[in-house]
């Protein structure tokens, strides 16, 4: 619903379709019928809010609950933001369009560092204080969820509530304990003491952090009788999870405007430096009937004709060619196109390019990550040099004349030879091309190369890592560059700047708020957006804070170190995590999860590929 | 094959589609109704729908249309029922009929405007509206194909309107050129305003019909 006052700045701003809610399948409810007021904030844009597929999920569930009102609520662009502050205009919600000021509660999901930024900038202009302390009553309870809880601390003055792990039950079990203590006419407090006693719950207020001379963390504890470990919470059964029959379709182009289904959680493979393969173990997957009659529901009930199959590695999907059978029996007749993103280099067979035939040839992607043998091993990515260029020839022969690759820098161990590896491997793909004899005719090839900057997360056997400095970065980046001597190669690179800002957050403590509370002030946001992002600013900031940078970004911790997330545990042990940092110096890989246990924790949850037959 | 007109309304949120995004939604819904439409054929297949007379961003429109090709034998209301299950609330088929006339003669368009203004009083808005309509010429600065901007006189394509008062300002009911070869649209009018008499002013633009050279309504 359009608000009166947001409906006279719609025609000033771009992309009005922004902010006026009104979809398909939206949901809106009458105010007087529901207890909860729930506010889900993307900080981002619409266009990308509305393709995670974790806000959907959610949005449903909460809807479901006939006392709760879910509604959506996403980061103005900056011409909308002006016009908001300059009309006195506050944050509101699509589907009312009534200001979030006075909700039960504001959810952030923090799917990246960059968006902290835009936590806050939200709350702000919602007139909601920024601050847990300054929120005295019993409502504005701001919580927080999303992969980037894995390391709360950088936000632990301004949210309430995280949730640690997937959501699915416990934000539920939190806003029914809400419900409760509103009737009760309980305090804040004793319905933040109350929740901190959920699984999966943090509450960090409850806890006092005391640090050493150095910086580094002296003790961290709980009070209140909170738990001196959170520990994440998951959904074992996957075919048993939640999964919505319906999606809020979006009346203007969004980032992946299609249908998605999760064909599995986690990944077997445990690339040491890829945090989401650890944080979402034990690998669990959707049995193909279930996958099979959730996409075709999901395409039947919005009118996509595209449906795509999440996880983060879709080839290793156990029965990924009977499933890819199953979804082909009616998708093409039903004119609905199959789309398989996250495909290894070692997964893609003639079964599945065979069965996804339908797909238009804009491009392959696959992600070596490294350029050679030695430091794919240290990383973990069990990808060999021949399978990638296996795969090539396949995609060649089979009609393909464009491959994009992508490969980090800045990885440890990685050496200057490692960085002209890529190269090397870039350029054998290029040869690969012209020896395919049922290549592409009158063609030539292009090879794209990315290069990301590594930056080390927490939960990874990297954690203790110091990131490279920037001017180490961009050095190996212009060497990258003068080693290509192909035009059929494009090398494209990030920006090393982001990565740093990023490292800082992503292992952050405490320390931090009181920067993140000084961006805001300085009017910073959408810090992921090259037209926002300063890191003169952000340096300006650190040095008016008396922080520096480095201490988080390109310190090198030792394993004894308290780091400010410990006490949070995901299911792999911090043993498993130094066993791997360990081998990853001495270039060893470890097996994936199907071929052989290495006992990270995880099977402690009782379920998922931990108990398959092996 | 069997060429069909779709008419429908476009309200509330849903004015704020634009044309591209709207050509989506329809397309979206009529793969959600499976209705048997044409697709094109070649390289990148696509079902086929075109729009006779897209309308701007932000308008309210009473009486739009859109035009299909059906392969197969299917009853026109039970298009209407299906597409509306499948469309936002904003956006609602109220008929489906053969086409009689080409899309290219669609000539004019009729506007109902709604004008105020958080600067004057709406007696003064009124009263500058009527001398702005009265005046012998009146410029306006325009954007042209080629990302330039002219000046250009729009006082000759004001002949058909009625302005009348109404609360907190004032209603201008007025028929302009649109379709392939002229077209005026109301914001030259707002900008005309904004010009003349440095007042910012808000439009609320429906647009109720569009008619032929003969001023005879579209069908």
């Amino acid at each position: 619903m359009i608000n009166k006052e947001v409906e006279k700045i719609l025609l000033k701003v771009q992309k009005p379709g922004r902010y006026v809610g009104g979809e398909m399948n939206s949901v809106v409810k009458n105010k007087d019928d529901v207890d909860v007021r729930f506010a889900f904030c993307f900080p981002d844009t619409y266009e990308i809010g509305m393709s995670h597929l974790g806000m959907k999920i959610l949005y449903s569930i909460f809807n479901n609950v006939p006392y709760i009102w879910c509604e959506r609520v996403f980061a103005p662009w900056l011409d909308m933001e002006e016009l908001m502050l300059e009309r006195n205009i506050p944050l509101f919600a699509l589907e009312s369009g009534e200001p979030i000021t006075d909700f039960d509660f504001i959810g952030f999901t923090l799917q990246y560092e960059l968006s902290f930024t835009n936590v806050l900038n939200m709350l702000k202009l919602a007139d909601i204080p920024i601050k847990s302390a300054d929120r005295k009553e019993l409502k504005q309870i701001v919580v927080a969820g999303g992969p980037c809880a894995c390391n709360p601390e950088p936000l632990t003055d301004f949210i309430d509530i995280f949730f640690i792990g997937e959501g699915e039950e416990v934000d539920l079990e939190v806003i029914e304990l809400y419900r409760k203590c509103k009737a009760e006419n309980k305090s804040k407090d004793e319905f933040l003491r109350e929740a901190a006693q959920i699984k999966g719950v943090y509450v960090p207020s409850l806890y006092d952090v005391e640090y050493n001379d150095d910086g580094t963390i002296n003790s961290f504890t709980p009070k209140d009788n909170a738990p001196a470990v959170v520990e994440k919470r998951l959904m074992l059964n996957m075919d048993e999870s939640y999964y919505p029959e319906n999606f809020v379709v979006p009346n203007i182009e969004i980032v992946h405007d299609r249908a998605v289904s999760e064909i599995f959680r986690g990944c077997i493979r445990g690339c040491r430096f890829c945090q989401a393969g650890f944080l979402y173990r034990p690998v669990r997957e959707k049995s193909v009937d279930v996958i099979d009659k959730q996409c075709h529901t999901i395409c039947n009930n919005t009118g996509y004709d595209e449906v795509s199959l999440s996880s983060l590695s879709s080839s290793d999907y156990t029965e990924i060619v009977k499933l890819l059978e199953k979804l082909t029996s009616w998708s093409s007749g039903e004119k609905v196109n199959i789309s398989l993103p996250s495909l290894r280099v070692d997964g893609f067979s003639e079964d599945i390019l065979n069965k996804l035939k339908t797909v238009r040839k804009s491009g392959l992607t696959f992600a070596p990550e490294a350029g050679t043998q030695r430091l794919r091993d240290a990383i973990n990515k069990n990808v060999q040099e021949d399978e990638l260029i296996e795969t090539c020839s396949k995609a060649f022969n089979g009609g393909w004349n464009k491959v994009k690759l992508y490969f980090m820098i800045g990885l440890p161990t990685e050496t200057y030879d490692d960085v002209e590896g890529i190269a090397h491997l870039s350029q054998k793909v290029v040869d690969t091309f012209y020896r395919c004899e049922n290549k592409p005719k009158g063609k030539g090839v292009t090879v794209t190369i990315s290069t990301a900057s590594f930056v080390p997360k927490p939960f990874t056997p990297f954690q203790w890592y110091a990131q490279n400095s920037r001017e180490e970065l961009m050095d190996k980046q212009l060497h990258l560059k003068d080693t290509i001597t192909t035009k059929k190669v494009n090398y494209n690179y990030h920006d090393a700047d982001t990565s740093y800002i990023e490292a800082v957050f992503a292992r952050g403590d405490r320390k931090l708020n009181k920067v993140m509370e000084k961006a805001l002030e300085k009017g910073f946001r959408f810090d992921g957006w090259n037209d926002c992002f300063s890191f003169e600013g952000w340096m300006e900031l650190f040095e008016e804070c008396g922080i520096d940078p480095d201490f988080y970004a390109c310190r090198q911790r030792s394993f004894d170190e308290i780091l400010p997330w410990d006490f949070l545990d995901y299911g792999v042990t911090k043993e498993f995590l130094i066993k791997e940092c360990e081998k990853a110096y001495k270039n060893t890989t470890t097996e994936h999860c199907r071929l052989k246990c290495n006992n990270c924790g995880a099977a402690k949850y009782g379920g998922g590929v931990c108990f398959e037959r092996r | 094959m069997k060429d069909v007109r779709v008419w429908f309304t476009k309200k509330d949120e849903c004015k704020y589609i634009s044309h591209l995004d709207l050509n989506r939604c329809m397309l979206r819904a009529l793969h959600k109704s499976k209705i048997p439409i044409w697709h094109t054929e070649g390289f990148n297949v696509h079902p086929y729908a075109t729009f006779p007379l897209p309308l701007s961003l932000g308008f309210e429109g009473l009486k739009e249309c859109m035009d299909i090709r059906l392969v197969e034998e299917y009853d026109y209301n039970s298009i209407k029922e299906k597409l509306n299950e499948s469309l936002p609330k904003g956006l609602r088929v109220y008929d489906v009929t053969d086409p009689e006339m080409k899309a290219k003669e669609i000539t004019y368009s009729v506007f109902k405007i709604k004008i105020t203004s958080e600067e004057i009083s709406a007696d003064e808005l009124y009263t500058k509206l009527d001398e702005l309509l009265s005046k012998d010429e009146v410029l306006v600065e325009k954007k042209t194909k080629k990302k330039g901007v002219k000046e250009i006189d729009i006082k000759p394509y004001l002949d058909k309107y009625k302005l009348e008062r109404n609360i907190g300002g004032a209603i201008l009911e007025i028929t302009l050129p649109a379709g392939s070869v002229t077209n005026i649209n109301p914001t030259l009018i707002q900008k005309a305003v904004e010009r003349y008499y440095s007042v910012d002013v808000y439009f609320e633009v429906t647009k109720t019909d569009m008619l032929n050279k003969n001023l005879k309504s579209f069908k």
